[in-house]
């Protein structure tokens, strides 16, 4: 059977990886350039923090790399959602199961196999990404922020097995390639955005740290903000919170209405008045527990997905 | 000797649609068994029930002594052929060849190469640019390569121009010569598969309405035509399978149980196919609704 989806696959694997070559390369190169930059910056103007918009790297390779967020969902869609379909569809299974092979052991095998190619591959382009990011996140500290988390670590890995399990699933249940397409496509981004968004945000209870208004606080490093707002004197959030509150056209409170000609002075004006700033976080710390968390929640996923598609086998006719 | 096909009220429901009801046959080790009856009757069903490829509804089925399952050393006995001849478009035969001989214990891979450098069938061009007749060639010759103890085809025929046809039968024919392969072909035309066939199962609106040696149902069955007149003594002494009745004359195809005595009938021996005609009307009230009897009747009347 490891033959058999070998011969069946071996194409689609050589492409993979030729993809993967010219992104590696593509990478390697603009990365070291990077790297170069950094290391200059580090030994000059970071020492009189005077870089200004230091640019790492041209924006046409940022983009590149901020599509790799595509690899698992394309792996999911490409070879997940066609691996069950495409033979339902085409009448093929007829032939491969009624040679001496259960159907079990059939769909295990290839399940087994696809998912660790996509793991795999998504693995080697998330560690090259890592690592070309590495400067960046350095200087501007946002490893933790959304678009950044979903394509370094071992995050990209989860969503790949996620992601082909879903495209099996969905494959298995429509026994159409492109309504497996469709859906993988749709649930994947729909499930991601969940996550991403909204889920992640309370993986471990975020920390809260009041401030005063005149010396806002920036945690250490690279932080995932929860939420940030302004509270009063008795301790509740004045109405309308965020981040440009005083300079949004919010209601000031009464007292400081005076200073409203003076816009620096508002600031100082509502600390005196007891307001304090808040800041909800994730700190740096827990970047690896975070990665940790939302892979193994993604591969959860795909277990129960997988554990569908093999009752989906037993339970219908071919 | 155990049949190698037995089943016993075998059916098989899809949601609200019946495609096999009650059905009960057999057939012996080494026959060759057309399955014949209108589109729909339910031939596809019985032989992917018997593949183990779908699941009964009710009943149950014997194959080779034990019921169709998803076992490696049942799946081994057992080579099939679906209608559309599911090959991998873009695999070659020798491909074919190759993932045959991972997933089989008794592959035979040299027996395909032969046949196919026989049939001037090229090894190592994708097949979905072979024609409809290698296709069928290279399937039946890879299915055959398993080395199976039951052969089932459905409408392997269907796809081919004649002279593909005669190939492929003869092809099978040859397959069974060795007396230990039994093959189970259906078709919508029992003309087609006449010549090799030495067993035959009819199935008309999902049930069966005929199963057996070629040789005993063509000596048990007779058309009686004579002018018009009342069948009720016929009816008492044979069964009737079908009448048709012109003006002047009556036509009776029966199952006899004797002989014919009355001498007012001209007595015939039918062919298979006159047979098959006659039974395939018969639905699930036992006469008269199907489209095959409309169709026969109008024939009928114009004689």
């Amino acid at each position: 059977m490891t033959w058999v989806t070998w011969r069946q696959y071996r194409n689609q694997g050589a492409l993979a990886a030729a993809l993967l070559a010219a992104l590696t390369v593509v990478l390697l190169i603009t990365g070291l350039h990077a790297a170069q930059v950094w290391h200059s910056a580090l030994a000059g103007c970071m020492k009189h923090n005077s870089c200004g918009n230091l640019s790492l790297s041209n924006t046409a390779f940022t983009t590149l790399v901020a599509a790799t967020s595509a690899v698992p969902l394309l792996a999911g869609m490409f070879w997940g959602a066609p691996m069950v379909a495409h033979e339902l569809e085409t009448g093929t299974n007829q032939f491969a199961w009624t040679q001496s092979v259960t159907r079990r052991h059939w769909l295990a095998v290839r399940t087994g196999w696809l998912l660790l190619a996509a793991a795999v591959l998504a693995g080697a382009v998330s560690a090259l990404v890592t690592w070309w990011m590495g400067p960046d996140h350095a200087l501007n500290a946002d490893a933790f922020k959304t678009n950044r988390f979903d394509i370094t670590g071992i995050a990209p890995v989860g969503y790949a097995i996620f992601a082909m399990a879903l495209g099996i699933c969905a494959g298995m249940l429509l026994r159409r390639t492109v309504p497996a397409l469709a859906v993988t496509l749709a649930g994947f981004a729909g499930i991601r955005e969940l996550f991403a968004l909204w889920l992640r945000l309370h993986y471990m209870t975020p920390v809260t740290v009041y401030y005063t208004l005149t010396a806002p606080f920036t945690p250490k490093g690279s932080y995932l903000a929860v939420s940030q707002g302004i509270v009063g004197p008795n301790g509740q959030p004045p109405v309308g919170t965020g981040n440009n509150y005083v300079f949004n056209g919010e209601p000031i409170p009464a007292v400081c209405q005076t200073a409203i000609q003076h816009p620096a002075s508002i600031a100082s004006c509502m600390a005196a008045h007891g307001y304090r700033g808040y800041l909800t976080y994730q700190p740096a710390s827990r970047f690896w527990a975070f990665q940790g968390i939302e892979t193994g929640i993604f591969v959860v996923l795909a277990a129960v997905l997988l554990g569908v598609t093999f009752w989906v086998l037993k339970r219908r006719d071919a | 000797m155990t049949p190698v096909i037995e089943t016993s009220g075998l059916t098989k429901r899809y949601r609200r649609v019946t495609a096999l009801s009650d059905c009960t046959v057999s057939v012996p080790e080494g026959r060759i068994s057309a399955l014949v009856g209108p589109n729909g009757a339910g031939k596809t069903t019985l032989l992917r029930l018997l593949a183990g490829l779908a699941a009964p509804t009710a009943g149950r089925a014997a194959v080779l002594g034990a019921a169709p399952r998803q076992d490696p050393a049942y799946l081994a006995e057992i080579g099939f052929l679906a209608q559309e001849i599911p090959l991998y478009r873009r695999l070659t035969a020798q491909d074919h060849i190759g993932i045959g001989a991972h997933l089989n214990p008794r592959w035979n891979g040299e027996s395909v190469r032969d046949r196919l450098a026989g049939l001037k069938i090229p090894l190592d061009r994708p097949a979905g640019t072979l024609s409809g007749g290698q296709r069928a060639q290279l399937a039946l010759a890879l299915t055959l390569a398993k080395r199976p103890r039951l052969l089932l085809l459905d409408e392997p025929l269907a796809a081919l121009d004649p002279l593909a046809r005669r190939d492929f039968l003869a092809a099978l024919a040859e397959a069974a010569a060795g007396g230990d392969l039994t093959i189970v072909l259906s078709s919508h035309l029992i003309a087609d598969i006449e010549r090799v066939c030495d067993h035959l199962i009819l199935l008309a609106g999902s049930r069966v309405q005929l199963c057996g040696d070629t040789e005993t149902l063509l000596a048990e069955h007779r058309i009686l035509a004579g002018p018009r007149k009342d069948t009720t003594a016929i009816a008492r002494a044979h069964v009737i399978v079908r009448e048709d009745t012109t003006a002047r004359q009556t036509t009776l195809l029966v199952r006899l149980n004797g002989p014919v005595i009355d001498p007012a009938w001209a007595v015939e021996e039918p062919d298979l196919e006159e047979i098959v005609l006659g039974y395939m009307g018969q639905d699930e009230a036992g006469h008269g609704a199907g489209h095959g009897e409309a169709r026969l009747s109008a024939v009928g009347e114009d004689r």
